[in-house]
């Protein structure tokens, strides 16, 4: 089944005398369990895209199917209940908040999500343990190293069971070490049934993915299917 | 969800602390003085009402109309409450008849001192639901008897129990103590009441009472009432309307004297009337400071949100991240209001310290004993209120301006806090200002109308002037004690008068003169004085003589008018004409008319008066000579006045004291409002200096750059400081005319007023110019003067 559906996808942006058009009548499809990496040079629109994949933005025109609903024109309260159940983001600078403690930042989604506190303490702990950080627990963001970072991000991401992973430049500020640890731990999760989205300019991590999806000007050129 | 609002609100206070004591400085330092305003509006709110019949209790006043207009007064005949309770008995519990407030001589064990009080008719116990510490409210019904409150029983009988001691009152009198209640509180029309005497002891002190005709004809007295349960004040005031009417003889009838009952609970706050009808009184100012509190408020919580919102690049990310893992706007809006609240809750508890360090300043300005009620409950729960609103009122804009951050551009970290985001904050500084600009100039023309009346040409001298209260021994030995203080060189002269010079104590009616208009009913001040009354006030004779032993007929037939008395008599050549009074009876000959002094109000007109030789004197008024040492020619005053008057002490007042006083009222409101007024330009300047150190902060490129370019210190520090001068100026030209308006407004109030010069414009001008500068500078230098290295490579 599909996870995810867009069908001519267009996303302008306008400023005072200019429009740029960053994506342009795009489509294309991903199975639930995939993993897929979008590919292609700066301002090409990929993050964009993720952006518009993770109900974050809206697009101009065309269709976008999550999960078999069309969500184009959905309003942000559905959005944002679509995104607590269903979407974790890993970003490239973590984007974890300073004033909360490893703890805190990865309990976030689950508060959201209106979960028990003890059934809150159980879930963090156990994704805690499983990404290797929890003897970090109680350090605040700044205390831990990059890497650290983004385990805790990952952490936060897939903490609430979601369906769909969107990880835009995972590595990005990560030495090979560290990004190729942060790489198997989205591994594994795609192993377990997650899907995942992944935007890099890295061919090494997209070679972890099933499937490259090459993108120029805001339309996708190519197609590369690794499996 | 809410514990986590709490912990992300405690851990952003920490993290950022001068921004934090910033925040809670200003919020509190608002909070502070709307509780100080807070408990002052409630005590004056609350004024009388710890008497059990507030309700029901009135004052017996009267309209008249003379001199052309409806006056309202509270004197009445002796008799009033007699008729009153004969008349319309069923209408009243209590009709009572008392005196106006006078210091009375007790002695008692060789401590003589004054203690203020009335004499009043026994029930007063009863209306003012008096509670006797010993005693029962029945003390009264012996007509030599005394009720003293629990301070005055104190200092005169200390530990002792003071029931049935003997004291001597106006060392004519023994009287006995039959009762001590509690003393009134300060926020009550009576807190002056420390004693209280029989009304039967009036009649015996005041022998000429007794063998005066027609006592409808002296209003001398008050009378105060309590209404029937279940009777209506209004219906019931209506129906006594005439009562004195019926009663006075028909010369009197001419100036339609309307009998009203004065409510307790308008005493205080309602007591001024204009032609008949009651205008207000304090409860303007009730609203002048509540309104006052709220713009400081306002100010404290604008100071709030400029620097809430001048941080949001910080908070930014946490607003994506927030809204990217599934948080809606609204839960954001809640978290930005609970952060507010906290932060004006731990404001609420500095504020409570701030009020309570202040209390006893502001007290002292204020002339009240207020206190912050800590065992209040009531008190706490409208404080948590007011802490939960200010919170919300300070953060609801943060809070949307923050929550409504777009996802994607936060994360993308393409967020741009465009010009336009600055405009509220320059609407908020610029607002913040106005209201600053509008109190400071406020209160500098309060100060410049007291200035005015103060020069105010008096018409007479003050320097080394003194009044002491006249007594028959002083009377009687009256030419003795002038002789033996001229000879003894230290006074100029002295003088007896029915009233002193800062104050009317005596009014006539029934006064005729040729070409008076037949139907214009007048009453006119009286003053009875001895003839060196002129020279020792220094009174300046515009037409005619000073009066004079030379001529006998001055003791008996000569009057001396003020220039005011000669206009509204219609006289163009006042001397020689006579004035009548009491029918044919009594002829006034006008042998001089004199420059207008000022005695009342220095801001009203001059009322007419006529001046005539009396020896029944209530005042003694003495020139001292001022060139000697003020304090030994006193002691040499006291003790000749000592020899002749040996039974009182020797109490004087200064004139210059007593003329003080009449400006009490405004220097209150000066002082007041320059203390808010200052307090709005700090919280102001606390804002303007936290918004100058995070603009300083987001320019820092900016900075960097320019430098690089060659940019001087000064230059960058006039580019930086330029924003907020002009958001001065705007504030300035959008404060003068409002100010202006309000002021103008104000100052219709007085019939003598201060014109509003250019020079208070101006130098408040130039004052908020140099604070603004002040202010922003240390961080526009700051920031000028860092490395552009530093400030490049950091970004």
């Amino acid at each position: 089944m599909h996870i995810i559906k867009v069908r001519n996808l267009k996303k302008f942006y306008n400023t005072s005398e200019i429009q740029t058009i960053a994506l342009n009548k795009l489509s294309f499809e991903v199975l639930e369990g995939e993993f897929v990496t979008i590919m292609g040079p700066s301002g090409c629109g990929k993050s964009t895209l993720l952006n518009i994949l993770g109900l974050l933005d809206d697009c101009d025109n065309g269709s976008y199917l999550f999960n078999g609903i069309e969500v184009t024109n959905s309003k942000e309260l559905e959005r944002a209940e679509i995104r607590k159940h269903n979407i974790g983001f890993v970003f490239q600078n973590f984007n974890l908040i300073t004033q909360l403690t490893v703890f805190e930042n990865v309990e976030l989604p689950l508060i959201y999500l209106g979960t028990k506190k003890t059934e809150r303490k159980k879930k963090v702990e156990a994704v805690l343990e499983k990404m290797q950080i929890m003897h970090r627990a109680y350090h605040y963001p700044q205390q831990l190293s990059g890497g650290q970072q983004q385990r805790v991000a990952v952490a936060r991401a897939v903490v609430n069971k979601p369906k769909l992973i969107l990880a835009d430049e995972p590595t990005g500020n990560l030495d090979s070490k560290n990004g190729n640890e942060v790489m198997e731990l989205l591994t594994a999760l795609n192993d377990q049934g997650t899907t995942i989205i992944m935007v890099t300019h890295s061919e090494h991590d997209a070679k972890f993915s099933h499937r490259i999806i090459r993108m120029s000007d805001g339309q996708k050129i190519i197609e590369n299917n690794l499996v | 969800m809410v514990q986590n609002y709490f912990k992300i609100a405690w851990r952003n206070l920490l993290e950022q602390k001068g921004y934090s004591l910033l925040n809670i400085g200003g919020l509190a330092t608002g909070m502070a003085i709307v509780i100080l305003i807070g408990l002052w509006m409630y005590d004056e709110l609350s004024y009388d009402m710890y008497f059990k019949n507030y309700d029901h209790i009135a004052q017996v006043m009267h309209h008249n109309n003379s001199n052309g207009q409806k006056n309202t007064v509270q004197d009445t005949p002796p008799v009033l409450a007699e008729a009153i309770r004969n008349s319309y008995g069923s209408d009243f519990k209590y009709v009572l008849q008392a005196s106006f407030t006078e210091d009375f001589l007790l002695e008692f064990d060789n401590k003589k001192i004054r203690a203020t009080g009335k004499y009043f008719e026994p029930e007063v116990t009863e209306m003012l639901s008096l509670q006797m510490i010993k005693g029962t409210r029945k003390g009264l019904m012996n007509p030599y008897s005394i009720l003293l409150s629990e301070s005055t029983a104190v200092m005169y009988f200390g530990n002792t129990d003071p029931i049935g001691k003997t004291m001597r009152f106006d060392n004519r009198w023994n009287i006995e103590v039959t009762g001590v209640y509690k003393d009134l509180p300060k926020n009550t029309s009576f807190s002056d009441l420390k004693v209280i005497l029989p009304w039967q002891l009036f009649y015996q002190n005041h022998g000429w009472i007794q063998t005066t005709d027609n006592l409808w004809g002296g209003y001398f007295t008050l009378t105060y009432a309590q209404i029937a349960d279940g009777a209506n004040m209004g219906m019931v005031s209506e129906r006594i309307k005439k009562v004195i009417y019926d009663n006075v003889n028909e010369g009197a009838k001419n100036s339609k004297p309307e009998v009203f009952l004065h409510p307790m609970k308008n005493w205080h706050l309602r007591s001024e009337f204009e032609n008949g009808i009651n205008t207000g009184g304090r409860i303007q100012y009730i609203s002048l400071f509540g309104v006052i509190g709220f713009f400081i408020l306002l100010l404290a919580c604008i100071n709030f949100m400029n620097l809430s919102t001048a941080q949001s690049e910080k908070r930014a990310m946490e607003v994506g991240v927030r809204k990217a893992l599934g948080s809606i706007r609204k839960q954001l809006i809640e978290q930005f209001l609970t952060e507010s609240i906290v932060i004006a809750m731990l404001a609420l508890v500095v504020s409570l310290v701030i009020a309570q360090l202040c209390l006893p300043f502001f007290n002292e300005i204020a002339d009240k004993e207020l206190r912050i009620l800590w065992l209040n409950p009531l008190f706490w729960g409208l404080l948590i209120v007011f802490a939960v609103l200010t919170g919300v009122l300070a953060g609801f804009y943060p809070a949307f301006f923050l929550s409504a951050f777009k996802t994607v551009e936060v994360l993308k970290g393409t967020l741009s806090i465009g010009s336009n985001a600055f405009v509220p904050r320059k609407i908020l500084v610029v607002v913040q200002f106005t209201i600053s600009i509008i109190l400071i100039i406020g209160t500098l023309i309060v100060y410049s109308q007291i200035r005015f009346g103060k020069d105010r040409s008096v018409g007479y001298s003050r320097d080394g002037l003194i009044t002491i209260n006249a007594t028959s021994e002083i009377q009687k030995h009256f030419e003795s004690i002038r002789n033996e203080l001229k000879s003894s060189g230290t006074i100029v002269e002295i003088t007896q008068s029915s009233s002193p010079t800062t104050d009317v104590w005596l009014m006539s009616r029934g006064l005729d003169w040729r070409g008076k208009d037949p139907n214009l009913v007048v009453a006119l001040p009286i003053n009875g004085v001895t003839y060196e009354y002129g020279k020792t006030v220094n009174w300046e004779l515009i037409q005619g003589r000073d009066f004079s032993r030379d001529f006998a007929t001055d003791s008996t037939n000569a009057a001396i008018i003020n220039e005011t008395a000669a206009k509204f008599m219609g006289l163009t050549n006042p001397i020689g004409e006579v004035i009548r009074w009491g029918g044919q009876q009594k002829q006034y000959t006008i042998i001089g008319v004199i420059k207008d002094m000022i005695v009342e109000s220095p801001f009203e007109p001059i009322r007419p008066v006529v001046f005539k030789i009396d020896k029944s004197a209530n005042v003694v008024i003495l020139k001292l000579a001022i060139n000697q040492n003020i304090r030994s020619t006193l002691t040499q005053v006291e003790q000749i006045f000592r020899k002749y008057n040996p039974n009182y002490p020797f109490e004087y007042r200064f004139v210059d004291q007593d003329y003080a006083l009449k400006f009490g009222s405004e220097e209150r409101v000066g002082k007041l409002a320059s203390g808010f007024s200052g307090m709005a330009i700090i919280i102001s300047c606390l804002g303007l200096f936290g918004l100058a150190s995070f603009v300083a902060q987001r320019r820092t490129k900016e900075i960097g750059i320019r430098k690089v370019l060659g940019a001087s210190v000064p230059r960058l520090w006039g580019l930086l400081s330029k924003e907020f001068v002009s958001l001065v100026i705007l504030s300035c030209l959008i404060a003068i005319p409002l100010a202006w308006y309000f002021m103008n407004d104000w100052l219709q109030n007085y019939t003598y007023r201060t014109t509003i010069s250019f020079w208070i414009f101006a130098s408040t001008i130039l004052g908020v110019f140099l604070i603004t500068v002040a202010s922003t500078s240390y961080q526009a230098i700051k920031a000028a003067r860092a490395n552009p290295i530093k400030s490049l490579r950091t970004e």
